[in-house]
Protein backbone atom coordinates (compact mmCIF):
# COMPACT_ATOMS: atom_id res chain seq x y z
CA UNK A 1 0.00 0.00 0.00
CA UNK A 2 1.57 3.45 -1.09
CA UNK A 3 1.14 5.77 2.08
CA UNK A 4 2.78 9.11 0.38
CA UNK A 5 3.51 10.25 -3.07
CA UNK A 6 6.36 12.22 -3.20
CA UNK A 7 6.63 15.33 -5.80
CA UNK A 8 9.36 15.70 -7.87
CA UNK A 9 11.07 19.25 -8.43
CA UNK A 10 10.06 19.16 -12.32
CA UNK A 11 6.40 18.55 -10.94
CA UNK A 12 6.74 21.52 -8.61
CA UNK A 13 8.26 24.21 -10.67
CA UNK A 14 5.53 23.38 -13.43
CA UNK A 15 2.90 23.58 -10.32
CA UNK A 16 3.96 26.69 -9.66
CA UNK A 17 4.98 28.17 -13.19
CA UNK A 18 0.94 27.35 -13.84
CA UNK A 19 -0.35 29.48 -11.14
CA UNK A 20 1.49 32.04 -12.17
CA UNK A 21 -0.02 32.40 -15.74
CA UNK A 22 -3.27 31.76 -14.18
CA UNK A 23 -2.90 35.08 -12.51
CA UNK A 24 -0.82 36.78 -15.11
CA UNK A 25 -4.04 35.51 -17.64
CA UNK A 26 -6.67 36.66 -14.67
CA UNK A 27 -4.77 40.08 -14.39
CA UNK A 28 -4.34 40.95 -17.89
CA UNK A 29 -7.90 40.24 -19.11
CA UNK A 30 -9.00 43.08 -16.46
CA UNK A 31 -6.03 45.47 -17.15
CA UNK A 32 -6.70 45.01 -21.07
CA UNK A 33 -10.33 45.65 -21.04
CA UNK A 34 -10.46 48.59 -18.50
CA UNK A 35 -8.88 50.79 -21.96
CA UNK A 36 -9.03 53.90 -19.11
CA UNK A 37 -6.41 52.21 -17.24
CA UNK A 38 -3.22 54.60 -16.40
CA UNK A 39 -5.15 57.75 -18.11
CA UNK A 40 -5.60 60.87 -16.30
CA UNK A 41 -8.78 61.76 -15.79
CA UNK A 42 -8.85 65.43 -15.28
CA UNK A 43 -10.17 66.39 -12.04
CA UNK A 44 -12.03 70.18 -12.46
CA UNK A 45 -12.06 70.88 -8.98
CA UNK A 46 -8.26 70.60 -9.04
CA UNK A 47 -8.07 72.92 -12.49
CA UNK A 48 -7.71 76.57 -12.80
CA UNK A 49 -7.81 78.49 -16.49
CA UNK A 50 -6.93 82.37 -16.49
CA UNK A 51 -10.15 82.32 -19.32
CA UNK A 52 -12.11 79.94 -17.63
CA UNK A 53 -14.64 81.79 -20.33
CA UNK A 54 -13.08 80.41 -22.78
CA UNK A 55 -12.61 76.68 -21.26
CA UNK A 56 -14.53 74.17 -22.45
CA UNK A 57 -14.92 70.26 -20.83
CA UNK A 58 -15.66 67.46 -22.61
CA UNK A 59 -16.56 64.48 -20.65
CA UNK A 60 -16.08 60.89 -22.95
CA UNK A 61 -15.58 57.58 -21.22
CA UNK A 62 -11.93 58.02 -19.86
CA UNK A 63 -12.10 61.17 -18.73
CA UNK A 64 -12.20 65.21 -19.30
CA UNK A 65 -11.12 66.93 -22.24
CA UNK A 66 -10.19 70.11 -21.44
CA UNK A 67 -10.44 72.39 -25.01
CA UNK A 68 -9.25 76.70 -24.90
CA UNK A 69 -11.16 78.52 -27.15
CA UNK A 70 -9.49 80.64 -29.73
CA UNK A 71 -12.35 83.32 -30.08
CA UNK A 72 -9.76 85.97 -31.32
CA UNK A 73 -8.95 83.45 -34.35
CA UNK A 74 -12.35 82.65 -35.58
CA UNK A 75 -14.71 84.48 -33.46
CA UNK A 76 -17.91 83.40 -35.31
CA UNK A 77 -17.01 79.72 -35.26
CA UNK A 78 -16.41 79.69 -31.36
CA UNK A 79 -19.42 81.99 -30.74
CA UNK A 80 -21.33 79.17 -32.41
CA UNK A 81 -19.20 75.92 -30.88
CA UNK A 82 -20.26 77.89 -27.52
CA UNK A 83 -23.22 78.32 -28.31
CA UNK A 84 -24.24 73.90 -29.15
CA UNK A 85 -22.32 73.61 -26.15
CA UNK A 86 -24.36 75.50 -23.87
CA UNK A 87 -27.39 73.83 -25.28
CA UNK A 88 -26.12 70.63 -24.63
CA UNK A 89 -26.15 69.68 -28.09
CA UNK A 90 -23.41 67.76 -28.40
CA UNK A 91 -24.23 65.58 -24.90
CA UNK A 92 -24.17 61.73 -26.69
CA UNK A 93 -22.62 62.85 -29.93
CA UNK A 94 -20.76 59.50 -31.29
CA UNK A 95 -17.23 59.90 -32.95
CA UNK A 96 -17.97 58.41 -35.93
CA UNK A 97 -15.18 59.77 -37.85
CA UNK A 98 -11.78 58.53 -36.38
CA UNK A 99 -8.46 57.76 -37.78
CA UNK A 100 -5.82 56.25 -35.54
CA UNK A 101 -3.70 58.59 -33.84
CA UNK A 102 -5.03 60.91 -36.61
CA UNK A 103 -8.01 62.29 -35.59
CA UNK A 104 -11.50 61.83 -34.21
CA UNK A 105 -14.45 63.81 -35.70
CA UNK A 106 -18.10 64.20 -33.89
CA UNK A 107 -20.68 66.69 -33.44
CA UNK A 108 -23.54 65.75 -36.28
CA UNK A 109 -26.21 66.30 -33.89
CA UNK A 110 -29.24 65.46 -36.42
CA UNK A 111 -27.93 62.01 -37.54
CA UNK A 112 -24.64 61.69 -35.30
CA UNK A 113 -26.33 61.18 -31.68
CA UNK A 114 -25.71 57.80 -29.89
CA UNK A 115 -29.63 58.00 -29.26
CA UNK A 116 -30.67 58.39 -32.04
CA UNK A 117 -27.41 56.69 -34.90
CA UNK A 118 -28.76 57.07 -38.79
CA UNK A 119 -25.31 55.10 -39.90
CA UNK A 120 -27.08 55.54 -43.84
CA UNK A 121 -27.00 59.85 -43.10
CA UNK A 122 -24.25 60.63 -40.54
CA UNK A 123 -22.06 62.84 -41.11
CA UNK A 124 -24.64 65.11 -43.49
CA UNK A 125 -26.58 66.46 -40.08
CA UNK A 126 -27.76 69.71 -39.75
CA UNK A 127 -27.79 71.47 -36.08
CA UNK A 128 -30.89 73.90 -37.36
CA UNK A 129 -28.46 77.26 -37.02
CA UNK A 130 -27.61 77.33 -40.10
CA UNK A 131 -24.30 77.53 -41.98
CA UNK A 132 -20.87 78.87 -41.10
CA UNK A 133 -18.50 80.94 -43.37
CA UNK A 134 -14.95 79.18 -43.31
CA UNK A 135 -12.73 81.47 -41.00
CA UNK A 136 -9.54 80.18 -42.26
CA UNK A 137 -6.48 81.20 -40.96
CA UNK A 138 -2.99 81.13 -42.86
CA UNK A 139 -0.91 81.23 -39.76
CA UNK A 140 -2.60 78.86 -37.28
CA UNK A 141 -0.76 75.40 -37.85
CA UNK A 142 -3.15 72.35 -36.93
CA UNK A 143 -0.23 70.73 -34.10
CA UNK A 144 -1.58 68.05 -31.66
CA UNK A 145 -4.53 68.69 -29.60
CA UNK A 146 -5.70 71.55 -32.19
CA UNK A 147 -9.47 71.76 -32.49
CA UNK A 148 -11.32 72.58 -36.35
CA UNK A 149 -14.99 73.29 -37.15
CA UNK A 150 -15.70 70.18 -40.38
CA UNK A 151 -17.30 71.64 -43.40
CA UNK A 152 -18.17 69.32 -46.44
CA UNK A 153 -15.86 69.52 -49.69
CA UNK A 154 -16.85 72.90 -50.32
CA UNK A 155 -15.58 75.51 -47.89
CA UNK A 156 -18.49 78.11 -46.43
CA UNK A 157 -20.24 74.79 -45.12
CA UNK A 158 -19.14 74.42 -41.12
CA UNK A 159 -21.79 73.69 -38.52
CA UNK A 160 -21.85 71.77 -35.44
CA UNK A 161 -19.29 69.29 -37.00
CA UNK A 162 -15.81 69.17 -34.98
CA UNK A 163 -12.67 67.02 -35.23
CA UNK A 164 -9.66 67.18 -32.94
CA UNK A 165 -6.12 66.14 -34.69
CA UNK A 166 -3.83 63.72 -32.62
CA UNK A 167 -1.04 64.54 -34.10
CA UNK A 168 0.33 67.84 -36.29
CA UNK A 169 -0.97 67.60 -39.66
CA UNK A 170 0.47 70.38 -41.75
CA UNK A 171 -2.07 70.12 -44.78
CA UNK A 172 -4.49 71.33 -42.41
CA UNK A 173 -3.31 74.30 -42.40
CA UNK A 174 -5.40 77.29 -44.40
CA UNK A 175 -8.20 74.40 -44.71
CA UNK A 176 -10.23 73.82 -41.83
CA UNK A 177 -11.58 76.45 -39.41
CA UNK A 178 -9.50 76.57 -35.87
CA UNK A 179 -11.44 76.82 -32.98
CA UNK A 180 -9.20 75.80 -30.31
CA UNK A 181 -6.79 73.53 -28.50
CA UNK A 182 -6.49 70.33 -26.29
CA UNK A 183 -4.99 71.47 -23.32
CA UNK A 184 -5.27 68.42 -20.97
CA UNK A 185 -6.85 65.16 -21.82
CA UNK A 186 -5.12 64.24 -25.10
CA UNK A 187 -4.35 60.61 -23.90
CA UNK A 188 -7.89 60.32 -23.74
CA UNK A 189 -8.72 60.91 -27.15
CA UNK A 190 -6.65 58.61 -28.17
CA UNK A 191 -8.89 55.54 -26.67
CA UNK A 192 -11.56 56.15 -28.94
CA UNK A 193 -13.18 53.82 -30.95
CA UNK A 194 -11.63 53.47 -34.12
CA UNK A 195 -12.65 51.92 -37.10
CA UNK A 196 -10.29 49.65 -37.86
CA UNK A 197 -8.56 51.09 -40.91
CA UNK A 198 -12.01 52.58 -41.98
CA UNK A 199 -12.75 55.60 -41.46
CA UNK A 200 -16.34 55.23 -40.15
CA UNK A 201 -16.77 53.69 -36.86
CA UNK A 202 -19.44 51.17 -36.26
CA UNK A 203 -20.82 51.44 -32.80
CA UNK A 204 -18.79 54.54 -32.05
CA UNK A 205 -17.90 56.06 -28.53
CA UNK A 206 -19.76 58.84 -27.89
CA UNK A 207 -19.46 62.56 -25.82
CA UNK A 208 -21.29 61.76 -22.47
CA UNK A 209 -21.77 65.58 -21.73
CA UNK A 210 -19.79 69.00 -23.18
CA UNK A 211 -20.08 72.00 -20.47
CA UNK A 212 -18.68 75.46 -20.46
CA UNK A 213 -16.01 75.42 -17.93
CA UNK A 214 -17.99 78.13 -15.69
CA UNK A 215 -21.35 75.57 -15.50
CA UNK A 216 -19.18 72.88 -14.17
CA UNK B 1 -8.81 27.20 -45.54
CA UNK B 2 -8.24 28.34 -48.53
CA UNK B 3 -11.38 30.68 -48.75
CA UNK B 4 -10.89 32.34 -45.05
CA UNK B 5 -7.07 32.93 -47.22
CA UNK B 6 -8.83 34.65 -49.83
CA UNK B 7 -10.90 36.41 -47.58
CA UNK B 8 -8.62 37.80 -45.55
CA UNK B 9 -6.34 38.80 -48.82
CA UNK B 10 -8.92 40.92 -50.23
CA UNK B 11 -9.90 42.62 -47.16
CA UNK B 12 -6.50 44.39 -46.94
CA UNK B 13 -6.34 44.87 -50.38
CA UNK B 14 -9.09 46.64 -50.06
CA UNK B 15 -9.17 48.92 -47.66
CA UNK B 16 -9.14 52.34 -48.23
CA UNK B 17 -6.76 54.07 -45.56
CA UNK B 18 -8.62 56.61 -43.79
CA UNK B 19 -5.66 59.04 -42.95
CA UNK B 20 -5.71 62.97 -42.93
CA UNK B 21 -5.21 63.68 -46.29
CA UNK B 22 -8.30 60.92 -47.85
CA UNK B 23 -10.28 63.32 -45.10
CA UNK B 24 -9.40 65.82 -47.58
CA UNK B 25 -9.18 65.51 -51.10
CA UNK B 26 -10.61 61.95 -51.51
CA UNK B 27 -7.96 60.14 -52.12
CA UNK B 28 -6.22 57.26 -50.42
CA UNK B 29 -2.67 56.22 -50.25
CA UNK B 30 -1.44 59.90 -50.58
CA UNK B 31 1.93 61.15 -48.55
CA UNK B 32 2.88 64.59 -48.86
CA UNK B 33 5.54 65.35 -51.67
CA UNK B 34 6.67 69.00 -51.05
CA UNK B 35 3.93 71.82 -49.26
CA UNK B 36 5.50 74.75 -49.14
CA UNK B 37 5.49 76.88 -52.10
CA UNK B 38 5.56 80.23 -53.30
CA UNK B 39 2.11 79.74 -55.27
CA UNK B 40 0.92 78.23 -52.68
CA UNK B 41 0.75 74.74 -54.49
CA UNK B 42 0.78 71.34 -52.49
CA UNK B 43 2.51 68.52 -54.25
CA UNK B 44 1.20 64.88 -52.58
CA UNK B 45 2.03 61.38 -53.86
CA UNK B 46 0.85 58.00 -54.44
CA UNK B 47 2.72 55.55 -51.54
CA UNK B 48 0.72 53.04 -52.57
CA UNK B 49 -1.77 52.24 -55.87
CA UNK B 50 -5.33 54.02 -55.58
CA UNK B 51 -8.75 53.50 -57.41
CA UNK B 52 -11.16 56.28 -56.71
CA UNK B 53 -14.68 57.64 -58.95
CA UNK B 54 -17.76 55.86 -59.86
CA UNK B 55 -17.11 52.09 -59.91
CA UNK B 56 -13.34 52.62 -59.02
CA UNK B 57 -12.88 53.32 -62.61
CA UNK B 58 -9.66 55.51 -61.98
CA UNK B 59 -6.78 54.11 -61.43
CA UNK B 60 -3.12 55.14 -60.66
CA UNK B 61 -0.14 53.34 -59.65
CA UNK B 62 2.41 54.59 -56.83
CA UNK B 63 5.25 56.56 -57.61
CA UNK B 64 8.63 55.84 -58.08
CA UNK B 65 10.43 58.56 -55.46
CA UNK B 66 13.62 58.54 -58.18
CA UNK B 67 11.69 58.89 -61.15
CA UNK B 68 9.25 62.10 -59.48
CA UNK B 69 12.65 63.44 -57.71
CA UNK B 70 14.13 63.14 -61.66
CA UNK B 71 11.11 64.60 -63.34
CA UNK B 72 9.92 67.04 -60.36
CA UNK B 73 11.76 70.28 -61.86
CA UNK B 74 10.64 70.28 -65.02
CA UNK B 75 6.64 70.19 -63.47
CA UNK B 76 7.35 73.07 -60.86
CA UNK B 77 8.89 74.99 -63.20
CA UNK B 78 5.58 75.09 -65.32
CA UNK B 79 3.56 75.08 -62.32
CA UNK B 80 5.30 78.25 -60.81
CA UNK B 81 4.16 80.23 -64.08
CA UNK B 82 0.65 80.71 -62.42
CA UNK B 83 0.39 82.46 -59.24
CA UNK B 84 -1.39 81.86 -56.20
CA UNK B 85 -4.58 84.41 -56.87
CA UNK B 86 -5.37 82.43 -60.21
CA UNK B 87 -5.06 79.43 -58.99
CA UNK B 88 -7.52 80.32 -56.24
CA UNK B 89 -10.14 81.58 -58.94
CA UNK B 90 -9.56 77.93 -60.86
CA UNK B 91 -9.94 76.21 -57.75
CA UNK B 92 -6.47 74.73 -57.80
CA UNK B 93 -4.64 73.64 -54.81
CA UNK B 94 -3.38 70.19 -55.09
CA UNK B 95 -1.06 68.37 -57.49
CA UNK B 96 -1.19 64.48 -57.12
CA UNK B 97 1.61 63.05 -58.78
CA UNK B 98 1.27 58.68 -59.56
CA UNK B 99 2.30 56.63 -62.03
CA UNK B 100 0.27 54.64 -65.17
CA UNK B 101 -3.21 56.89 -64.77
CA UNK B 102 -6.01 55.17 -66.57
CA UNK B 103 -9.41 56.49 -67.00
CA UNK B 104 -11.73 53.76 -67.85
CA UNK B 105 -9.45 52.10 -69.18
CA UNK B 106 -8.28 54.86 -70.74
CA UNK B 107 -4.63 55.80 -70.47
CA UNK B 108 -4.50 59.74 -69.51
CA UNK B 109 -2.24 62.15 -68.67
CA UNK B 110 -3.74 63.79 -66.25
CA UNK B 111 -7.42 64.23 -64.16
CA UNK B 112 -8.56 67.68 -63.44
CA UNK B 113 -10.85 67.97 -60.65
CA UNK B 114 -12.27 71.13 -59.31
CA UNK B 115 -14.40 70.08 -57.10
CA UNK B 116 -11.45 68.72 -54.69
CA UNK B 117 -8.99 71.46 -56.03
CA UNK B 118 -6.85 68.43 -57.49
CA UNK B 119 -5.11 67.76 -61.01
CA UNK B 120 -3.75 64.13 -61.05
CA UNK B 121 -0.57 63.76 -62.76
CA UNK B 122 1.41 60.66 -64.70
CA UNK B 123 4.22 61.38 -64.14
CA UNK B 124 5.39 58.51 -67.10
CA UNK B 125 3.61 60.31 -69.35
CA UNK B 126 4.89 60.57 -73.21
CA UNK B 127 7.94 62.85 -72.43
CA UNK B 128 7.98 64.67 -75.58
CA UNK B 129 4.23 66.13 -74.50
CA UNK B 130 4.67 66.33 -70.88
CA UNK B 131 4.86 69.89 -70.49
CA UNK B 132 2.11 70.78 -72.87
CA UNK B 133 -0.52 68.09 -70.92
CA UNK B 134 -0.02 69.87 -67.84
CA UNK B 135 -1.20 73.38 -68.66
CA UNK B 136 -3.50 71.48 -71.18
CA UNK B 137 -5.14 70.24 -67.76
CA UNK B 138 -4.49 73.06 -66.21
CA UNK B 139 -7.20 74.58 -68.91
CA UNK B 140 -9.47 72.01 -68.07
CA UNK B 141 -9.58 73.66 -64.76
CA UNK B 142 -9.72 76.73 -66.25
CA UNK B 143 -12.89 76.38 -67.98
CA UNK B 144 -14.70 74.28 -65.74
CA UNK B 145 -14.29 76.96 -63.10
CA UNK B 146 -15.54 79.46 -65.54
CA UNK B 147 -17.88 78.10 -67.94
CA UNK B 148 -19.51 81.32 -68.49
CA UNK B 149 -15.86 83.16 -70.28
CA UNK B 150 -15.37 79.87 -72.71
CA UNK B 151 -18.74 79.58 -74.83
CA UNK B 152 -18.20 76.35 -76.51
CA UNK B 153 -20.79 77.56 -79.05
CA UNK B 154 -19.24 80.91 -79.29
CA UNK B 155 -16.01 79.21 -80.01
CA UNK B 156 -16.73 76.42 -82.39
CA UNK B 157 -18.29 79.08 -84.64
CA UNK B 158 -14.44 80.41 -85.42
CA UNK B 159 -14.27 77.41 -87.70
CA UNK B 160 -15.04 76.55 -91.06
CA UNK B 161 -18.91 76.13 -91.72
CA UNK B 162 -18.30 72.62 -93.24
CA UNK B 163 -16.66 71.71 -89.61
CA UNK B 164 -17.68 69.43 -87.35
CA UNK B 165 -16.31 68.24 -84.13
CA UNK B 166 -16.72 64.77 -82.68
CA UNK B 167 -19.83 63.81 -80.23
CA UNK B 168 -17.08 63.34 -77.35
CA UNK B 169 -13.23 63.35 -76.97
CA UNK B 170 -12.74 59.77 -76.30
CA UNK B 171 -15.04 58.93 -79.41
CA UNK B 172 -13.09 60.49 -81.85
CA UNK B 173 -9.68 58.68 -83.46
CA UNK B 174 -8.40 61.73 -83.40
CA UNK B 175 -5.73 61.58 -80.85
CA UNK B 176 -2.30 62.96 -82.43
CA UNK B 177 -0.67 65.41 -80.16
CA UNK B 178 1.92 66.64 -82.90
CA UNK B 179 1.87 70.02 -84.07
CA UNK B 180 0.77 70.45 -87.75
CA UNK B 181 3.01 71.91 -90.34
CA UNK B 182 0.01 73.10 -91.99
CA UNK B 183 -2.13 74.48 -88.82
CA UNK B 184 -5.41 75.10 -90.83
CA UNK B 185 -7.68 76.17 -88.07
CA UNK B 186 -6.01 73.74 -85.46
CA UNK B 187 -2.62 73.02 -83.57
CA UNK B 188 -2.99 69.46 -83.23
CA UNK B 189 -5.30 66.37 -84.57
CA UNK B 190 -6.64 65.94 -80.96
CA UNK B 191 -7.61 69.69 -81.49
CA UNK B 192 -10.22 68.38 -83.95
CA UNK B 193 -11.95 66.06 -81.08
CA UNK B 194 -14.55 68.59 -78.93
CA UNK B 195 -13.79 72.16 -78.89
CA UNK B 196 -13.03 72.35 -74.76
CA UNK B 197 -9.69 69.88 -76.29
CA UNK B 198 -9.03 73.03 -79.18
CA UNK B 199 -9.14 75.13 -76.83
CA UNK B 200 -6.79 73.28 -73.97
CA UNK B 201 -4.44 72.30 -76.51
CA UNK B 202 -4.45 75.93 -77.82
CA UNK B 203 -3.91 77.13 -73.87
CA UNK B 204 -1.06 74.69 -73.78
CA UNK B 205 1.06 76.08 -76.98
CA UNK B 206 0.47 79.31 -75.59
CA UNK B 207 1.80 78.47 -72.32
CA UNK B 208 4.66 76.79 -73.57
CA UNK B 209 5.65 77.55 -76.99
CA UNK B 210 4.35 81.38 -77.86
CA UNK B 211 6.74 82.12 -80.62
CA UNK B 212 5.09 78.69 -82.63
CA UNK B 213 2.19 80.45 -82.02
CA UNK B 214 3.15 83.83 -83.57
CA UNK B 215 4.49 81.78 -86.44
CA UNK B 216 1.29 79.80 -87.22
CA UNK B 217 -0.96 82.73 -86.82
CA UNK B 218 0.33 84.68 -89.82
CA UNK B 219 -1.02 82.99 -92.48
CA UNK B 220 -3.83 81.24 -89.86
CA UNK B 221 -7.10 83.70 -89.65
CA UNK B 222 -8.66 80.83 -87.82
CA UNK B 223 -6.30 79.80 -85.66
CA UNK B 224 -5.85 83.44 -84.70
CA UNK B 225 -9.14 83.73 -83.76
CA UNK B 226 -9.42 80.94 -81.60
CA UNK B 227 -6.35 82.51 -79.95
CA UNK B 228 -7.66 85.73 -79.43
CA UNK B 229 -10.65 83.97 -78.07
CA UNK B 230 -8.86 82.55 -75.38
CA UNK B 231 -6.30 85.95 -74.53
CA UNK B 232 -9.80 87.69 -74.10
CA UNK B 233 -11.34 85.33 -71.60
CA UNK B 234 -8.40 84.28 -69.73
CA UNK B 235 -7.77 88.41 -69.41
CA UNK B 236 -11.07 87.98 -67.28
CA UNK B 237 -9.75 86.10 -64.96
CA UNK B 238 -6.49 87.34 -64.90
CA UNK B 239 -4.55 89.82 -67.28
CA UNK B 240 -1.08 88.78 -66.47
CA UNK B 241 -1.22 84.92 -66.83
CA UNK B 242 -0.50 84.86 -70.76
Amino acid sequence: MIKSINVSKTEKILFIFLICLAIFAFTSFFLLKNKCLFVEKNNLNKLKFDEPNNIAVMNVECGNVIIELYPDISPKAVKRFKNLIEQKMYDGSAFYKVSENTFVQAGDIEYGNINNLDYSKIGSGKSGLGLLKSELSNDFIFTEGSVGLARTIEFDTEDSEFFIVLKEIPIYQGEYTPIGKVIRGLDILKKIKTGNKAIYVLRPDYIKTFRMFNSN
Amino acid sequence: MKILFLFILIFHISHVNADEIYNLIKIPNLEIYKLKNNNNIRYLSAKRNFKIGINKNISCDKVNINNLNTKFPLIEKNLNLYNSNFLNKIKLKYIVFCENLFISEINTGGLPDNKNRTLIIDINFNQKYFERMIHHEIFHMIQNSHRNFFNENEFSSLNKNSFNYAECSTCSDKLNLDLYENTDGFLTEYSKSIPSEDMAEIFSFLMTDKDIIKEKIKNDRILSNKINFIKFSLAKIDKNIL
